[in-house]
């Protein structure tokens, strides 16, 4: 495993988990790094630790974290396609910056470039692990199914183009006159380049022996529910989950500690009923269960301690 | 003798002549036919990757940008045809 992807309804422990994960791995000699695909980033928080818009983050020995700027990250790529078509053309024609800024606007733009720096990240190969907190649910399945989405539709422009290409060649020979397109070789170069990181990172994204995708879930229906759901859409885009971690689980002799308060302890039961149902429906996909710690994980001192109760000795 | 090669001569030119006609016709229509279709592709092309412009977007706008630059004395051409063509925009706009 090389990649690990951590999913789940918003508020479960996505966040948490990456990090916990990221710490232990990194305990153990690995070079980590852990990425934000969500805009509403909360490592920061997590590690208690500025990283916003900082880049590629050391924070102990063998672990780094990442969260983008995304809005800055789009604002940089408006002015490189503005500077690139002046260096071509020595202006921006207005139509073209209207569409500029206009497309820079989208809501989509933001998600893409996020999307382009984990392909990015990934590109570069520069950690033995790179552990991908996921923007909550339907978000990260529409985000993690547009490579192989893309992939399959930059495959038919990359054609339509060479068909072009195929006739511009006939033109050629039969009248020896160009038929214009001397652009035509940095667009394809463009496009392959695209059809490259796009191929790049959906076959990561399918690879189930060197990705792994961890759906966090909590003994609560809705949780449950949800995390079923989910099962199903992923399945739709050819995305198998590797595992499901039970998260946020009280641990049960509180039921029959007399310290402690009923409203909790009515808590811990309904817990244990729910984890029933977790453990009919999800059965052997279960990979690990998480207690609820009595203080939230935060900072590294904590994030070791629940790495400790997470994992162990043992490798995941 | 020679006038007979002459002849010849004069009747090959002429049938070269000829050939080349109709050769040139059939090329210059095959050209013509070419640069239509390439012209139809070059739409199609266009209206995939910056479908945006005109408010149907295909590509994601992320990627229609890094091809911009390469379509840049395409657009308003792709733009006016687009519009002229009535067939096209009818049936992409039920107008
Ligand atoms: N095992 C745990 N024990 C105690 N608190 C936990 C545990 N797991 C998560 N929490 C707390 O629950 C809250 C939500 O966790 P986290 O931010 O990791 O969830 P998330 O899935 O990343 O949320 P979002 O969808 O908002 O990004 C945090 O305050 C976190 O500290
Ligand atoms: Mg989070």
């Amino acid at each position: 495993m090389k990649y690990l992807l951590f999913a789940g309804k918003g508020g479960l422990g996505k966040t948490t988990l990456s990090a916990t994960t990221a710490r232990y791995l990194a305990s153990k000699g690995k070079k980590v790094i852990v990425f934000s695909t969500d805009p509403q980033a909360s490592l920061t928080d997590v590690f208690e630790y500025d990283l916003f818009g900082k880049g590629e983050v050391k924070l102990a020995q063998n672990l780094y974290a990442l969260e983008i700027d995304a809005d800055r990250v789009v604002a940089d790529y408006q002015a490189s396609v503005r500077k690139k078509i002046i260096d071509m053309y020595g202006e921006v024609p207005e139509e073209i910056e209207d569409y500029i800024k206009s497309a820079s606007a989208q809501p989509a733009m933001s998600e893409s470039a996020t999307f382009d720096s984990m392909i990015e990240l990934i590109m570069k190969g520069d950690y033995d692990y790179y552990i991908f907190d996921m923007m909550p649910h339907g978000h990260a399945i529409r985000f993690l199914s547009m490579a192989s989405l893309l992939d399959t539709w930059i495959n038919k422009v990359v054609d339509i183009r060479k068909d072009s290409s195929d006739v511009d060649e006939r033109v050629k020979r039969i009248s020896g006159k160009e038929s214009g397109a001397s652009e035509e070789k940095g667009m394809i170069d463009e496009l392959m380049d695209i059809k490259n990181r796009l191929g790049f990172m959906a076959k990561i994204i399918s690879a189930r022996d060197t990705t792994a995708l961890f759906y966090v879930v909590i003994p609560e229906q809705m949780a449950i529910m949800d995390t079923e759901i989910a099962i199903r859409e992923f399945k739709k885009f050819g995305i198998e989950l590797s595992g499901i971690i039970v998260n946020q689980v009280y641990p049960k002799e509180l039921a029959s500690d007399p310290n402690v308060p009923d409203f909790l302890k009515n808590r811990v039961k309904m817990q244990q009923g729910n984890m029933e149902t977790i453990k009919k429906k999800f059965g052997d996909r279960i990979v690990a269960h998480v207690p609820m710690m009595d203080k939230e994980p935060k900072g590294l001192e904590m994030l070791e301690k629940t790495a400790y109760i997470v994992y162990g000795g043992t490798h995941e | 003798m020679d006038e007979k090669k002459e002849d010849k001569k004069r009747f090959g030119s002429i049938k070269n002549a000829i050939k080349d006609f109709v050769y040139g016709m059939a090329a210059h229509d095959m050209v013509t036919y070419s640069l239509r279709t390439r012209m139809h592709m070059e739409n199609l092309f266009m209206l995939i990757v910056m479908g945006d412009m005109l408010g149907i977007p295909v590509l994601p706008p992320y990627y229609s940008l890094r091809l911009l630059p390469h379509v840049v004395p395409h657009v308003k051409t792709w733009k006016r045809t687009l519009l002229r063509d009535r067939d096209v925009t009818d049936r992409m706009f039920g107008g």
